[in-house]
């Protein structure tokens, strides 16, 4: 499974969060099943795919990711553009990662469509004895803003899969009222009703 | 491939160095075997530091008879540096897209930026920034950087190895020297290749120079510096490569997605080892039109074609593409060879960047950040702020004169018998006061090198791109 003829939807989903919450790593363990612990710095965007099935559907999952410091927020805009799920990422050894959420989720709903799915991840579970964000308050805090929740672990691998699936089975929910064209690449959006939709409306590709 | 011996008598074959007693205390080449727990024992290293073998392949091989000759010119070039970059700039700069010979790189950059002349009219600066303790969201920030900046190098693979240490002490020196700018993640990786070269406290300046002269804003709040130079790779493009500039258009892929890794690290995690060198020997003699023409020569490569652009049909596919760009596109002598004959000069991108920035003013308002003009390479830097002599002269801790320099050289042998020649183009040598072991003499001893007033002339011996 996986050739491009193959798949019905193509959904993006973006990794944000504050710099080494372990976005690259979340996002490596999902895509290629790989960690680093000295995995390089993000700059720019990094992008990585997979493809997953949901019931009977055969969803590529387009994961992107960038810097998490605050400066390169300035650039985001496209890389926000067509994003249709986001994992919101902070590091459950660091408070402060876990603080700076709510401007997160702000940037988030700037930028991106409102209609979007996004789970709060605590990463790095591995960690549990240096843990500072008590599990329930973040839980609390995701039911309040309707964001899904989880606590993963990218080093062990722990909830990696359920997270990514569980937001890919969200926005599929979203969609599955749409139809779809068998066999075209085209990104899906949530509100396809919009006029001056960013997405290509064309399927690049009708002989393939 | 060539087996070669250096004077300290290390054999290297194929280019590779054992890494030997990886359990002996702590090495100068930075690694701390005590807290180093990722290197195993007799793990390959190649001539650049780096382990996992993939960065020799694209590079060129100089001969030593060559490399020789270059480091003799380089050595009297920087003896009189303001000379030569006033009335023979142009044959520093062909110098320099030559290739600067690597025992001399890290001092030829140091000159080449200014960097020379800022650190002496700053003594005791960054010791003094050295010794603060720095602010602590900085810190923070940067300490969660400094295992993440070529992990696979030598210098930089202990956690809490002297590279690790050099890199984070540099890096703080910088939020402090500017605390308005503070700190961005792009400046590790530059600040990491300049460690490569030089010490800590010469790598500093660079680093200042770089931000301040060469790529001013890059690094400041806001990015619109790199934002704007995005804007102006892809204007300049549809010149270079319509058919790249149309793909890109069509599929709304902005330049900000594909060229701010490029542009903000120099290209230090885009090409292979031998190339990064090579471009940043030309960018800190030339300036940023160098990182323009790498951008231009990889997406008309990439994407110049109809064929390419046949694979990939969207945003995604032409992304991929371009994080992937092939080998034989990255090797040093195309690419070189591909820079030098791009025609997009200064002026060029002084225009755009007067066309962009008003454009960005009709859609985003003033500028945020207003960063002073950008230099566009060293003789610009040095026309601006002309040096002392006294502020150029070098201090080697090994006094070598220079064979282009003497009428008569001697040669003191290890065993301490002297010859004499006479400057027939037959020379050779350099009297030495401290006696190596490994003294390059013998080599040299065998070579012709052109007296000091044919130096000036095009070599003949010298082609090699």
């Amino acid at each position: 499974m996986g050739s491009d003829e193959a798949y019905n939807f193509v959904f993006k989903v973006v990794l944000i969060g504050e710099s080494g919450v372990g976005k690259s790593n979340l996002l490596s363990r999902f895509t290629k099943n790989e960690f680093n612990h000295d995995s390089r710095t993000t700059i720019g965007v990094e992008f990585s795919t997979r493809t997953v099935q949901l019931n009977s559907f055969t969803i590529k999952a387009q994961i992107w990711d960038t810097a998490g410091l605050e400066r390169y927020r300035a650039i985001t805009s496209a890389y926000y553009r067509g994003a249709v799920g986001a994992l919101l990422v902070y590091d459950i050894t660091k408070h402060l990662t876990y603080e700076s959420v709510e401007r997160w989720l702000k940037e988030l709903y700037d930028h991106a469509d409102p209609h979007m799915v996004v789970m709060l991840v605590g990463n790095k579970t591995d960690l549990e004895s240096e843990r500072s964000v008590p599990t329930e308050e973040a839980k609390d805090f995701a039911e309040k803003k309707g964001l899904l929740f989880l606590e993963t672990s990218a080093l062990e691998s722990t909830n990696v899969e359920s997270a990514f699936n569980t937001v890919l089975e969200e926005i599929h929910k979203k969609v599955s009222s749409k139809e779809v064209i068998r066999g075209s690449i085209k990104a899906v959006t949530l509100n396809s009703s919009r006029p001056e939709d960013e997405e290509e409306k064309k399927p690049c590709c009708r002989n393939i | 491939m060539a087996k070669t011996e250096q004077g300290n008598g290390l054999e290297l074959h194929d280019n590779t160095e054992k890494l030997t007693d990886s359990k002996g205390k702590g090495e100068s080449n930075g690694m701390d075997p005590e807290v180093n727990g990722s290197i195993p024992e007799d793990r390959q290293v190649d001539k650049y530091g780096f382990t996992g073998g993939t960065q020799q392949e694209l590079a060129e091989e100089v001969p030593i008879a060559v490399l020789r000759q270059r480091e003799a010119k380089w050595l009297e070039m920087l003896n009189s540096w303001d000379k030569w970059m006033s009335k023979k700039h142009s044959k520093v700069k062909e110098r320099c897209q030559k290739g600067i010979p690597p025992s001399l790189r890290g001092r030829a950059w140091l000159y080449l930026t200014g960097a020379k002349v800022k650190r002496e009219q700053n003594k005791g600066r960054f010791e003094e920034l050295d010794n603060q303790p720095g602010d602590p969201k900085w810190v923070d920030v940067i300490e969660r950087d400094l295992h993440r900046q070529f992990p696979f190098h030598e210098m930089f693979a202990a956690r809490g190895g002297h590279g690790q240490q050099d890199l984070f002490r540099v890096l703080k020196a910088y939020t402090l020297h500017r605390p308005d700018e503070g700190y961005c993640q792009a400046q590790a990786p530059v600040a990491a290749v300049l460690l490569m070269h030089m010490p800590a406290e010469d790598a500093f300046w660079v680093l200042v120079q770089i931000c301040e002269k060469y790529l001013p804003g890059y690094y400041s709040t806001g990015l619109e510096a790199i934002q704007l130079d995005g804007e102006i790779l892809n204007a300049l493009l549809r010149r270079v490569s319509a058919s790249a500039h149309r793909h890109l258009k069509k599929h709304k892929l902005e330049p900000i997605l594909y060229m701010t890794e490029w542009f903000m690290c120099a290209f230090s995690r885009t090409l292979p080892w031998s190339s990064v060198l090579r471009v940043w020997d030309m960018f800190l003699c030339e300036g940023v039109k160098i990182l323009f023409r790498v951008g231009l020569v990889l997406l008309k490569c990439m994407l110049g074609t109809q064929e390419k652009l046949k694979s990939c049909q969207g945003l995604y596919e032409t992304m991929e593409l371009l994080k992937k760009i092939s080998p034989q596109y990255m090797r040093e002598s195309f690419l070189v060879q591909e820079i030098i004959e791009l025609p997009v000069s200064e002026k060029d991108i002084e225009k755009e960047h007067q066309a962009q920035l008003r454009r960005w003013k009709e859609t985003h308002g003033d500028l945020n950040c207003k960063s002073p003009p950008r230099m566009h390479g060293a003789k610009a830097i040095m026309a601006a702020e002309p040096p002392s002599r006294q502020e150029l002269r070098q201090r080697p801790t090994i006094i070598v004169e220079s064979p282009l320099e003497s009428k008569t050289d001697v040669v003191s042998e290890a065993n301490g018998k002297t010859k004499t020649t006479k400057e027939n183009g037959h020379t050779a040598v350099l009297p030495t006061e401290t006696v190596n072991p490994g003294d390059p003499s013998p080599a040299l001893q065998s070579l012709n090198i052109q007296g000091s007033k044919e130096s000036l002339s095009s070599d003949d011996l010298d082609t090699y791109l």
